[in-house]
Order: structure tokens, then C-alpha cells, then sequence
């Protein structure tokens, strides 16, 4: 087998199921990979090869008995560290839970164990899913695999960070303001947060209730769709869940975008905010790209990006100051500096301002579903700019809060992230593509004829030696 | 709550609610991301909400809720 490390999920079944590959060759290869070169990357903060060959052979004995189980079967993926796994310890990158064994599984780790997938193991985070890249927390903060002097983007960082580096062909993120995409949009991968409600949370740290999503990055858009059918579907114990008929998120595959009419949201990167250059034209290009495949590409208005972001930032302080409250006030010295800050933006955010969100919320949110009735689906900015680098704590600062992710977290619609090239310095460009609720196989299909037509799928990081 | 906001008064406020175990780096941070939270409540647009705009939490009760 050539290139183990970048097979795809679809290509890895094929094989597997035609007993062409077994699950244990295939989990070693990648387990030597993460042996020789995680110590550059960082992105696991957890490594469990036992447990990833026990799955393997598993798998393999199974696959041998003709009981093969779906697209997973015999496949490495791994989880943010926020994400329970029954038996390891869930830190959140954190002091706080550097103990914090999980009793069970969390509902997408049942998912994709019941899938028949290989445990590698747990990925870093930014701590707690907020907060940046950190150097005083028990453990480093992942690199960007395009360039390591360079930020992953996050929260999900390991998850991107792993998954571009091919030590996983799939990870488990999670998303609150752009957690999931922004660490795709920066390590060049595909990353989806599926509408509010879709995907269980039950047995994830939480960081805001109602903003929360869980989602997968994958290095395709086929394989994300495929992660989206096994880890999607109602959970009656999370209040959250959605009670809807849902998978089949490959069935649009290969439809084209012939005659769909994309909305672009160009106010966001151009007048909003000023996009990065490179960024931009990344995106333009884009737009033409789905235009010459025959989609009718229009511009849309929503509320500028400064009121996404209010109501996104009033309302994630102040569930999560909630929830970390008594920690605060019992030991703050075990946060790293920049997450205690974030955390402690919520503690006198007034009860009318955060019921005002709300408010505002849902009546941004029923405006920007209207638009649905003029177009099919929306492209526009994820990151402002390219990762910057990691020791720059003035340009994180900086570039923090140049996004455009947070307003679908506020609407709770699918969104995601998908590349569409390097800069000049060759570090990973990406856009959105977001729709109404539900709508996320018609987006898999928009990203797919997008990622077809162009050849970014196909480059990888060099890890060096 | 004032813009000018003091360190002194984010002492003050930190041990009302209970925040008594933070260092004066703490209370650092705690002004800035005061200053953040209060500049986002300027942003927010909320002088179109009338009365009859609900918020998006919306109590809700099921079939398993008589149990």
C-alpha cells in the first residue's frame, strides 16, 4: 500500500472490506506515524495505540467473519480531549480536569465505537474548547502540520492538527463559535457543524448549552459525510437533540451544483471586516469556480458581523461563566491566563443582557433563514486570515475575533468549512458553506462538486524526517 | 456599570460574587474582560426588540414531563 497515512474513510473501507488491507497493518502504519512525528505536532495530548490495535484486531476478525459493519470499520479516528471515552481521563487541556476519568462513553464515542472504528486516541484542545493557544497548561499546544512555527486554529486544534498530518483520516471536534472550522479552515481539511440539535452532546464538556455542536473534520467531503451518517440522530437526554429523520448525508454526492443559486455573504469579509487578501481572493475564486460549474451565484445581506458576534459573545460568557463559576472562585490559578480572562468576561454580564441575546437571537436568527427563500445554500469568509504564528501572542490577539463562524452558531444553521488553497507562505485558505437547518447534505454536495473541480484535496504536509 | 471602571472596583464587585481567591493579575484580567462584556452590550442590537420578541430559550415540556 503506498500512502496508508492518506487514505481516505472510503477508500480505507473499500480496501478493508475486500480484505485487501488489513485493519491491524493499517492501524500500525498510522501508530508509527504518530510515533515519529506527534512529538513536532502536539496534536495528541493522549495516545492510545493498545487500545487502537485491540480495535484493529478486533475489527479484523469480524472483517475475516464477513460481519463488516459500515465505513468505519477498521478505521483510526480519534476525539478532542472534551469528548468522553469510558476509562481514560476527559481534561479539557485543563488542571482543572487533569483527573477527570470518564465513568462512560460520551454518545458520538458510542456511535463510533458501535461503527467498529479504531481508538487513537485523545486529541488536544484550546482549554476548556476556548481561550487560544496556550504555553502554561500541563500540556503544549498543538502545531499547525503546513508549518509548525504556526497556530492550528481552534478550539479543536489536535483534531485538525491530526487529521491534516495524516495520523487520522477522522476526528471528533466540537464547535461554539467556529470550533470545529477554524482549525480546518487552518490546517486544510473539511470541517462540519451540522445544525444545532443534530448531534448528541451528551458526555462532551459543555462551554455554552445553547451554542454547542459536535461535528467531525476529515480530509474530504465524502468522508465527513460519512462521519455525519454514523455520528447523527436523536438522543432524548440531551435537551438539545433534534428528533428528525436524518443521515443519507452522501446520497447528493456527485449532483453538481448545476442551476443551485449560492448566496455569497460578501459584506462579512469586505466591508464587516477586512479580509486578508490572499484569503479573499481565495474565496472569490472560489465563487467562480461554483459559477463556472453552473450554479447562479448572488449577493445576500445579513446583520453586520459586529452583532453575530455581540449576541454570539453574550451569550457563550455567560453560560460558560455559569458552569465555571465555582472553579473560578475556588482555584483560578489552574486556568491558563488567556481562558480564566475569557471565562471571566461572563461574571457581570447583567441577566437583561444575556435574556436580550436570546432575544436578539432569535430574531436574527428567523431573518437569516429567510434568505433561504432566494438562495440554496451560502458561501462566505471562515477565517479572516491565515494562521498566524503561534508565539505571536499580539497577532493571536489580533485575529481572534476576525471571523465569520460565529453567526451560525447564533443560528444554529450547518456550516462548513472547506479549502480552497495555500497563501503565498503556503499555509491552508479556506470558505464556508452554509445552509438552512437540516440542509447538510445539500451542502456536502455544493463542497463536493467545489473540491472535485479543484486540486487542494490533493497536497499534504510535509513532516519532515 | 460606569466605562471608567476601576481595578479597584472589580475587587470590589469579584468578592460580591464570591471571586475572593484572585491574584491582582486576575483582577487584570477581570477588568479587561469587563471592558470586553460592556463593549459588547453596546454592540448588541436590541433597540428593534419590542415586547412581543421572545427569547430563543423557550420553556418547553414533553410527554415524559408528567412523569
Amino acid at each position: 500500500m503506498s500512502d496508508l497515512a492518506y487514505l481516505t474513510i472510503a477508500e480505507a473501507a473499500e480496501l478493508l472490506r475486500a480484505k485487501k488491507l488489513s485493519p491491524v497493518e493499517y492501524a500500525k502504519a498510522l501508530i508509527d506515524r504518530v510515533e515519529k512525528h506527534d512529538k513536532k505536532l502536539n496534536a495528541f495530548i493522549r495516545f492510545t495505540p493498545d487500545k487502537a490495535l485491540d480495535d484493529a484486531k478486533r475489527a479484523e476478525a469480524e472483517i475475516v467473519r464477513g460481519e463488516w459493519r459500515g465505513p468505519l470499520h477498521g478505521v483510526p479516528y480519534a476525539l478532542k480531549d472534551i469528548v468522553d471515552y469510558a476509562g481514560l481521563p476527559t481534561t479539557a487541556h485543563s488542571k482543572i480536569l487533569k483527573d477527570n476519568v470518564a465513568a462512560s462513553d460520551a454518545v458520538v464515542t458510542q456511535k463510533l465505537r458501535a461503527a467498529g472504528g479504531v481508538f487513537m486516541g485523545k486529541l488536544s484542545t484550546h482549554e476548556f474548547a476556548t481561550g487560544g493557544p496556550c504555553f502554561d497548561l500541563p500540556w503544549p499546544p498543538a502545531r499547525n502540520p503546513w508549518n509548525r512555527e504556526h497556530f492550528t486554529g481552534g478550539s479543536s486544534s489536535g483534531s485538525g492538527a491530526a487529521t491534516a498530518a495524516g495520523f487520522v483520516p477522522a476526528a471528533i471536534g466540537t464547535d461554539t463559535g467556529g470550533s470545529i472550522r477554524n482549525p480546518a479552515t487552518m490546517c486544510g481539511v473539511v470541517g462540519m457543524k451540522g445544525t444545532y440539535g443534530l448531534v448528541s452532546r451528551r458526555g462532551v464538556v459543555p462551554l455554552a448549552f445553547s451554542l454547542d455542536h459536535v461535528g467531525p473534520l476529515t480530509r474530504t467531503v465524502r468522508d465527513n459525510a460519512l462521519m455525519l451518517d454514523l455520528i447523527a440522530g436523536h438522543d432524548a437526554l440531551d435537551p438539545g437533540s433534534v428528533n428528525i429523520a436524518c443521515g443519507a448525508y452522501t446520497a447528493e454526492l456527485g449532483a453538481g451544483v448545476k442551476g443551485l443559486r449560492i448566496g455569497v455573504i460578501r459584506h462579512f469579509y469586505t466591508r464587516d471586516m477586512e479580509g486578508d487578501a490572499e484569503m479573499v481572493a481565495g474565496i472569490e475564486a472560489g465563487l467562480k469556480v461554483l459559477s463556472g460549474l453552473g450554479a447562479k451565484v448572488q449577493e445576500v445581506q445579513t446583520a453586520p458581523l459586529g452583532e453575530y458576534a455581540a449576541c454570539n459573545r453574550t451569550i457563550l460568557a455567560s453560560e460558560a461563566y455559569a458552569i465555571h463559576e465555582k472553579w473560578l472562585q475556588e482555584r483560578p490559578q489552574d486556568y491558563a491566563s488567556l481562558t480564566r480572562e475569557r471565562f471571566l468576561s461572563g461574571a457581570f454580564v447583567r441577566a437583561a443582557d444575556y435574556i436580550n441575546a436570546t432575544r436578539v437571537r432569535l430574531k436574527m436568527t428567523n431573518a437569516f433563514h429567510a434568505l433561504f427563500s432566494d438562495v440554496d445554500v451560502i458561501v462566505t469568509a471562515s477565517a479572516m486570515d491565515p494562521a498566524c504564528r503561534i508565539d505571536d501572542a499580539e497577532e493571536l490577539d489580533r485575529t481572534y475575533a476576525r471571523q465569520a463562524r460565529a453567526p451560525f452558531n447564533v443560528t444554529g444553521s450547518p456550516a462548513l468549512s472547506v479549502p480552497i488553497g495555500f497563501s503565498r507562505a503556503g499555509l491552508p485558505l479556506g470558505m464556508q458553506i452554509v445552509g438552512k437547518p437540516f440542509s447538510e447534505a445539500l451542502i456536502y454536495r455544493v463542497a463536493h462538486a467545489y473540491e472535485q473541480a479543484t486540486p487542494w484535496g490533493e497536497k499534504h504536509p510535509s513532516l519532515g524526517n | 456599570m460606569a466605562n471608567d471602571i476601576t481595578l479597584e472596583d472589580v475587587r470590589r464587585m469579584a468578592a460580591d460574587v464570591g471571586l475572593t481567591r484572585l491574584t491582582d493579575q486576575h483582577l487584570q484580567e477581570l477588568l479587561r474582560a469587563t471592558k470586553t462584556a460592556q463593549a459588547r452590550r453596546a454592540s448588541m442590537p436590541k433597540s428593534d426588540l419590542t415586547p412581543a420578541n421572545e427569547s430563543a430559550h423557550v420553556f418547553r415540556l414533553d410527554k415524559r414531563s408528567d412523569r
